[in-house]
């Protein structure tokens, strides 16, 4: 054999295990969770990095990291409680512990942006993981130009870090626009599925830089709005959510055509895969 | 590289040997067919078997494997190595296992497997009768064998042995090896020249050609009208000797404090591959049975191709034989597409 390269049996599975600081239920189904390292090293990743989030005797889940690594010691997962581990993980609390495998995959490129228009287009759970890049936005405001934040969700109670929403709508630094599918009698914002939070703006300009993070069927109907504006697919980039066991690129469930969403993504370029079936 | 002459005299003896110091892994028969098992007795080995009902990638990658042990206390990796010898596979299935080696140490370097298979010593062996379905003389023909340590080819008397690496070399002093004469040599080059043209099934085409018609063919109505008959149970992923997809699941022991994370063979086929939960249901990046058998060739004809210089498959024919819709045979389909 060819490789000779780790002859000490290090296994690519081991996590690292992860103090949970604090968790809230944020939604009615997602639990927001401050984590650190317990070996008291600090967690370095890119924003759009993922980890593998696990507890033994139940498994592991792919979840975006959902704070900048800019933001102090601590880091941020969002569990969307749903199966048996999101189930188990959503059950844990304050002074508990996870295990976390990664960073894992490719993040944003942070240097690319900076000095850029940058628009963010998140559908529901999809804040979560560019949050990661609102948050590094945010802590570095000078290095990037306009910034302008599109978050769709479905009803007034699905939308996520409240607190968050609130500071983002009174800040001058950025542009934040919402909107539900389903409004309720409180709700005095936008209605409308979240292409129709282009036509109220104009600060989306064929220069800008663009991420894309939501559901499967919203990527095709957002990049129709950037074609029309001019954006180039080079300047898009979409962040993807597939099945991920592994998160090292072996065992193939996260597979689109020859890339592995796990190594080569989570975050693509969208000039890059866009003849990528089964990508979009 | 040395050559030697064992004959079939002894060839028991030699066996014995090899299963006094290490533990054997080595076709035997299992009721009409015949699989990779450990060698308990030496009878028992049958180097005439046309193919095993799994591939040899067992040896390293069993269907379950544990990655992790886990208690109170904390967790350990379960990597733990035995010098083992694989007896008796085919060149086919050495391509194969050379296949799932770039696999496995390709950007992340898997010791789960790797150390297994660093592990074990490798002695192939001719192809004596052929399995109905292969056709490893069309596929993968001009790749060369690598990975293993000896190779044994039948011929008259006995076998032509070549000794490829020093650990094969050192097995030559537990047998009653000679030198091969020139005649023995070349009729062993011959042997498996032969086994290359006699077998049943032939693929057309060149890698380079299958890699670009099966790539450009994806929007073809082939991949349909085939999976029209799929059942989706995923038996041609799992006797594939280049399948390598698994599930990962956590499991207690019975005293409810400790217990497992394994691995698990797992099939693209199956509906379930590419599902994730969400919200009030699923939601599944291939929903139809058309694309997940389209995904299955792409895969292996096209996408590893480009990784490997060859398509990922060694012509074993063990999928066209475990397939009950008989849908699964790649020269079947390969060809098709060949002629589109």
């Amino acid at each position: 054999m060819t490789c000779t390269c780790n002859d000490n049996n290090e296994s690519i599975f081991l996590p690292h295990v992860a103090d949970i600081i604090d968790a809230q239920m944020i939604t009615s189904t997602e639990k927001h969770f401050k984590l650190k390292l317990q070996s008291g090293e600090r967690f370095d990743y890119e924003p759009g990095q993922i980890v593998e989030a696990g507890l033994f005797g139940y498994g592991e889940v792919p979840l975006g990291l959902a704070s900048s690594p800019t933001n102090g010691e601590s880091f941020d997962l969002v569990v969307r409680v749903l199966g048996k581990v999101t189930k188990a993980l959503g059950d844990l609390n304050a002074g508990d512990t996870m295990t976390i495998r990664g960073p894992l995959g490719n993040g944003f490129p942070v240097d690319e942006f900076k000095g850029e228009d940058v628009l963010i287009v998140a559908g529901g759970i999809g804040l979560c993981p560019v949050r990661s890049m609102i948050e590094y936005i945010l802590h570095h405001r000078a290095d990037f130009g306009k910034f302008t934040l599109f978050f769709g969700a479905k009803t007034p109670h699905d939308l996520l870090f409240e607190e968050d929403l609130e500071a983002w709508r009174c800040d001058s630094c950025m542009h934040y626009m919402d909107t539900v599918d389903t409004p309720d009698a409180a709700w005095k914002g936008n209605v409308g599925v979240i292409t129709t939070l282009f036509e109220k703006t104009t600060e989306i300009t064929p220069a800008t830089k663009v991420i894309i993070c939501g559901p499967p069927i919203m990527y095709k109907f957002v990049i129709r709005e950037l074609d029309m504006i001019g954006v180039p697919r080079s300047n898009i980039f979409v962040d993807l959510e597939r099945r991920m066991k592994c998160g090292v690129g072996k065992c193939g469930h996260c597979q689109i055509n020859d890339k592995y969403v796990c190594m080569d993504g989570p975050v693509f370029r969208y000039s890059e895969i866009e003849t990528l079936e089964e990508a979009i | 590289m040395k050559s030697y002459f064992l004959s079939d005299q002894n060839l028991s003896a030699f066996v014995e040997g090899l299963m006094s110091k290490y533990p054997v892994i080595a076709p035997v028969a299992k009721r009409s067919r015949f699989v990779f098992d450990k060698l308990v007795d030496v009878s028992e080995l049958r180097l005439d078997y046309d193919t095993t009902i799994l591939p040899p990638k067992k040896v390293f990658f069993p269907a379950k494997q544990d990655l992790i042990h886990f208690n109170k206390d904390g967790f350990t990796s379960a990597i733990d190595p035995q010098e083992q010898v694989l007896l008796g596979a085919h060149p086919h299935d050495i391509k194969g296992i050379a296949m799932s080696d770039i696999f496995y140490s390709d950007r992340e370097y898997d010791n789960n497997y790797m150390a297994n298979r660093k592990a074990t010593i490798i002695i192939g062996s001719s192809v004596q009768n052929h399995y109905k379905h292969a056709f490893f003389g069309t596929m993968n023909a001009d790749r060369g064998l690598t990975g293993h340590d000896a190779f044994m080819t039948k011929i008259e008397g006995g076998y032509a042995v070549d000794a490829v690496t020093e650990k094969g070399e050192s097995l030559v002093a537990l047998g009653a090896f000679e030198d091969a004469t020139e005649a023995q040599v070349a009729a062993a080059t011959e042997v498996n020249r032969k086994a290359e043209e006699d077998c049943p099934e032939k693929l057309n085409g060149t890698a380079a050609e299958i890699r670009e018609k099966v790539r450009n063919s994806f929007d073809s109505p082939v991949w349909d009208e085939f999976a029209e008959k799929c059942f989706s149970c995923g038996s041609c992923n799992i006797v594939c000797c280049t399948c390598y997809c698994f599930d990962v699941q956590d499991e207690w022991n019975v005293d409810g404090a400790s217990g497992s994370r394994f691995r698990l063979w797992d099939a693209c086929l199956t509906t379930e591959f590419s599902e994730v939960t969400s919200p009030g249901g699923s939601e599944n990046f291939r929903e139809d049975r058309g694309e997940r058998y389209r995904h299955r060739f792409m895969r292996k004809a096209a996408y590893l191709n480009e990784q490997l210089g060859g398509p990922a498959c060694t012509g074993c024919g063990r999928c066209s034989g475990a397939c009950t819709a008989d849908i699964a045979n790649p020269a079947t389909v390969i060809n098709k597409i060949l002629e589109q």
